[in-house]
């Protein structure tokens, strides 16, 4: 990935506009926030995903709790019923609400994936950082240790983690959270590498700041939108990843509701009719990663106007 | 350019040498019983402890990590426990199918992203152009196996235009002489138009399956591309000398637009080894991905840790080899200077 000299034509932007040395305190970061996220709920390319997002994920914290049926709560009588007005998504082959089932998906792939890219954007972003403004050979070794991840197809390698660690769904997250980790680790070098080249970090350095400090209150927070953007992405592909993992039965094992472990476990009854089993957590697995990916490009678009990503 | 294309194949080496390092320390380093994940749980101790020497890990850890490099590079991948078979024998007798379902797929998906970006951008079409970024947006967003439950469902059980997860083959159809291992070709050479016919009739929903996620990400690229190029002061000039739209836009927008997909060239096998783990199984097709797929659920994990490497291998090779296309092809990336002037 090309670094530093690409463009300089974040001062374009009102929401990026970097602070001059007449105004760095923590007020200029904390006005250019407001700004940022005023700027962000105004823009309804912005507040529709986020809105789902939202409600998916009051819906992953309300809907086990309410809801009747409890996801492993058997009934063989009433197995494999079309969705109706007691069984909103149908019964499975074993008599279990797939409504319950579903619902604990959903609470199980948004928290789990939200674990995977909090975890990854702070390992991998402070690898980036630290490559990025100590240089030198810990850059060096950061850079290829990063460059053997990059060498494995990203559901490949998570599959390689989890079979080397033993199988299950805490495995199948660190997996994924280590793919993600060069992603952010090469972006924000390249960010902070772009950074420390501004002429405003020369005049902090010019005032008698020092190097931590100018890290701290100049290169971190201007970092962030960046990140903001790369985690929404990942978020997307952290729950594709388990989803995908748990399918192949590498990640969450029977009877765990995990959205793909139902979809494999309903697979050989959709042809032949009971196509709600994997049907609806499909339909879930496909609005959550398309509401992040949306939101991810919508903030690219608002946040990054300059990145090589604008185009797409 | 010799300086360039050397730097590129010496860091590609690297990249293979990490990825084997980062394989080892997953597969073997790690705690664990690397001999018992090999030979399976229900193996004797005595089995577990022959593959332990065998595998040299009684050795120090340098010696370990020579023979696993060692072995995958001679081809000697080890044995299936599960049916004695040695891994080597088992992928190149599925190799034939997975390779025909990716080439179909590639195929599709290339055609399909090209007709699709013109189609919004040789003129405008906001409708089209509307549908398609949603169609892109969904097909990067949706699991591959869904995708393939969903075609499964509308076109076989519902519409019956297509034939359901039986394999390369319907039951009427014989096995052509195997001379490609495609049975496309195969039928084709042997003169066999109904197996021939067949054969594409079971490509169609695994390749579209695998394809889906690569054409998303083709079509936004090559979309944005021929936006960009085709607002570029060369081709208002094409026009202006009087050239017709058309032949513009195939001679000098298109190749232009093209050049950066090149680069996704990568990700595009990425997509489809991971993918054909993910949809194999589900259309019963008897390739690798079927093949890791089965050992994964049996716990057969000779087999699924050369699927790993070889992968990795791969998809660095690949990766380089688009780098070096496109250094021959892009003299802006040819000759250094113009880069940087």
């Amino acid at each position: 990935m090309s670094s530093g000299p690409l463009i300089l034509g974040a001062g374009d932007s009102p929401a990026l506009r970097p602070q001059g040395p007449v105004e760095p305190s923590g007020a200029g970061v904390s006005e250019r926030a407001r700004r940022a996220s005023r700027a962000i709920l105004s823009d309804r390319r912005i507040a529709v995903p986020l809105a789902v997002i939202v409600l998916l994920v009051l819906f992953a914290i309300f809907a086990p709790i309410l809801w009747k049926y409890g996801p492993d709560r058997q009934d063989l009588i009433n197995s494999l019923k079309s969705p109706s007005t007691t069984h909103p998504m149908g019964t499975d082959q074993l008599g279990r609400d797939v409504f319950a089932r579903f619902a604990d998906g959903a609470r199980i792939s948004l928290l789990v994936a939200s674990i995977v890219t909090v975890a990854g954007a702070l390992i991998g972003g402070l690898i980036g950082l630290l490559a990025g403004t100590v240089g030198g050979v810990s850059d060096g070794v950061a850079m290829r240790a990063m460059d053997a991840i990059l060498a494995f197809p990203p559901l490949i390698l998570a599959m390689a983690v989890t079979v080397g660690l033993g199988i299950g769904l805490n495995t199948a997250a660190i997996g994924v959270a280590l793919v993600s980790v060069p992603w952010y680790a090469r972006l924000l070098r390249s960010e902070a590498l772009r950074i420390r080249s501004l002429p405003f970090i020369e005049a902090s350095y010019a005032i008698g700041m020092t190097r931590a400090r100018v890290i701290r209150r100049h290169v971190i927070p201007h970092m962030l939108p960046v990140l903001f953007i790369q985690m929404a992405a990942a978020f997307g592909y952290a729950v594709l990843g388990l989803a995908s993992l748990s399918f192949v039965g590498l990640g969450a094992q029977v009877p765990t509701p995990e959205w793909g472990a139902m979809i494999t476990e309903g697979l050989s009854y959709s042809l032949t009719g009971q196509w709600w089993i994997s049907i609806f957590p499909g339909v879930g697995l496909l609005i959550t990663v398309t509401a992040a990916s949306l939101l991810s490009d919508r903030m690219r678009d608002l946040l990054d106007p300059r990145g090589e990503y604008a185009r797409l | 350019m010799g300086v360039v294309i050397a730097k590129r194949v010496l860091g590609s080496f690297g990249a293979i040498l990490g990825a084997t390092i980062l394989a080892f320390i997953i597969m073997r380093a790690l705690p664990g019983n690397p001999a018992r994940l090999i030979v399976g749980p229900l193996a004797t101790p005595q089995a577990v402890a022959s593959v332990h020497r065998e595998i040299g890990l009684d050795k120090p850890i340098f010696t370990q990590y020579w023979l696993y490099i060692s072995h995958f590079f001679e081809g000697n991948w080890g044995y299936s426990y599960a049916d004695g078979k040695s891994v080597s024998a088992l992928i190149g007798e599925r190799l034939g199918a997975t390779i025909e379902l990716a080439l179909f797929s590639f195929g599709i998906t290339m055609i399909c992203a090209v007709l699709a970006a013109l189609l919004v951008t040789y003129r405008r079409r906001p409708i089209a152009d509307r549908i398609l970024r949603g169609v892109a947006y969904l097909g990067f967003g949706t699991p591959p196996f869904f995708i393939a439950l969903i075609l499964l469902i509308v076109f076989f059980r519902s519409f019956h235009v297509l034939p359901g997860p039986e394999g390369r083959l319907g039951l009427q159809a014989s096995t052509p002489p195997a001379v490609t291992h495609l049975y496309t070709l195969d039928s084709l050479i042997a003169g066999k138009f109904g197996t021939f016919w067949s054969s594409i009739e079971h490509l169609i929903l695994p390749g579209v399956a695998l394809g889906l996620s690569s054409f998303s990400f083709i079509v936004r690229l090559l979309r944005a591309n021929l936006l960009e190029v085709s607002r570029e002061p060369f081709i208002t000039v094409a026009r202006g000398k009087g050239l017709r739209r058309w032949t513009a836009f195939r001679r000098h927008a298109l190749p232009n637009a093209f050049l950066p997909t090149l680069t996704a060239g990568g990700l595009v096998l990425g997509e489809f080894l991971a993918g054909s783990v993910l949809i194999e199984r589900v259309f019963n097709w008897p390739g690798i991905g079927s093949l890791v797929f089965d050992a994964i659920v049996k716990q057969d994990y000779a087999i699924v840790q050369t699927f790993i490497l070889l992968s990795a291998v791969m998809f660095v090779l690949v990766n380089l080899i688009v780098d070096l296309l496109y250094a021959v092809i892009d003299p802006r990336v040819r000759i250094p200077a113009v880069a940087t002037a």
